[in-house]
């Protein structure tokens, strides 16, 4: 009987879980009754980075700072901006840092396509590797 | 010649080790990020003010002399550590200090004020927070040092410490 309570409350636990990812931060009051609108809003706030939490974007994140952002996106679209006109509103302030996907610039190539050269690298490590052993 | 190759990843790892070692000698605060705004013009703004009657409009008060910018708040623990350095920097004549009350209570702010001393030639009063993300502030206290051209020329996050006191005060000697 013991087992049975534990195996359930482990079950709910776990089926909980799946409403929990779910949840999100943008408070009702925030949200725009135009829906497609509002998923824009959402998409765009994923993207950008709460400058509070560094590690969170503001959809996310319950920092004053991401609260006054996320409705700064949401009257920006309102008033009929679009997404690049908003993400240029707020690296313009906050650098390309706000921006959780760095941008392909010539200052970013070293991080964008070094991922790219290590692995080459480590191809022709293989390679020659096995090339060698094979000779053996 | 194979053999030589091999040597190449060697090579590169050290390569690796040697910038990272690099990077943690040299004195680097990775937290600290840098303004977009700076040798940019200072963002413009239209505020009511404390303790005078008149609303500050940017455009009219900056370009003209060495300004220091700080945003600050009476519920802001480190504002109140800063408070004398801010002090230090009114009394100084090519310094004119304006402090940005950042989602405060006027009263408390006045209150405050009273208790500690004022600093502050003016008081803009950002009621919701949007002067501050004009400025990309993201933690309060922050302070900008500003030419008497209206360019930004400097950005600390944080509260002025002893050592950040020195380094605005050789920053505004280099702008004078």
């Amino acid at each position: 009987m013991m087992i049975n309570k534990t195996f359930i409350i482990i079950v709910f636990t776990l089926f909980m879980q799946f409403f929990l990812n779910n949840a999100y931060t943008v408070e009702p009051d925030e949200a725009l009754q135009n829906q497609k609108q509002e998923l824009r809003a959402r998409n765009i706030s994923k993207n950008i980075r709460c400058m509070v939490c560094q590690n969170q974007s503001i959809d996310d994140s319950n920092a004053p700072l991401a609260k006054d952002l996320r409705i700064l996106i949401r009257n920006k679209i309102q008033d009929g901006n679009n997404d690049e006109e908003i993400y240029k509103f707020l690296t313009d302030r906050y650098g390309d840092f706000i921006l959780l996907k760095p941008p392909l610039k010539l200052s970013t190539l070293v991080l964008w396509f070094s991922p790219f050269i290590f692995l080459l690298i480590g191809i022709f490590i293989v390679l020659f590797h096995s090339k060698k052993s094979r000779k053996a | 010649m194979k053999k030589q190759l091999l040597k190449i990843p060697f090579i590169i790892f050290f390569l690796i080790l040697l910038a990272f070692f690099y990077l943690l000698t040299i004195e680097r605060n990775p937290y600290e990020i840098r303004s977009n705004l700076l040798n940019k013009s200072v963002p413009k703004f239209k505020a009511e003010t404390l303790l005078k009657d008149k609303n500050f409009i940017s455009s009219q008060e900056f370009g003209n002399e060495i300004i220091l910018v700080n945003f600050f708040a009476t519920w802001c623990k480190p504002c109140r550590d800063e408070h004398k350095f801010i002090k230090k920097f009114s009394k100084k004549d090519k310094i004119r200090v304006i402090g940005i009350n950042y989602k405060d209570d006027a009263k408390k702010t006045d209150l405050w004020l009273k208790k500690l001393g004022n600093p502050y030639s003016d008081i803009p009063i950002d009621k919701n927070g949007r002067i501050a993300i004009d400025w990309g502030v993201y933690g309060i206290p922050e302070t900008f040092v500003v030419n008497s051209k209206g360019i930004i020329k400097y950005r600390h996050i944080g509260p002025i410490t002893k050592e950040i006191y020195e380094k605005i005060n050789f920053i505004v000697k280099s702008l004078e």
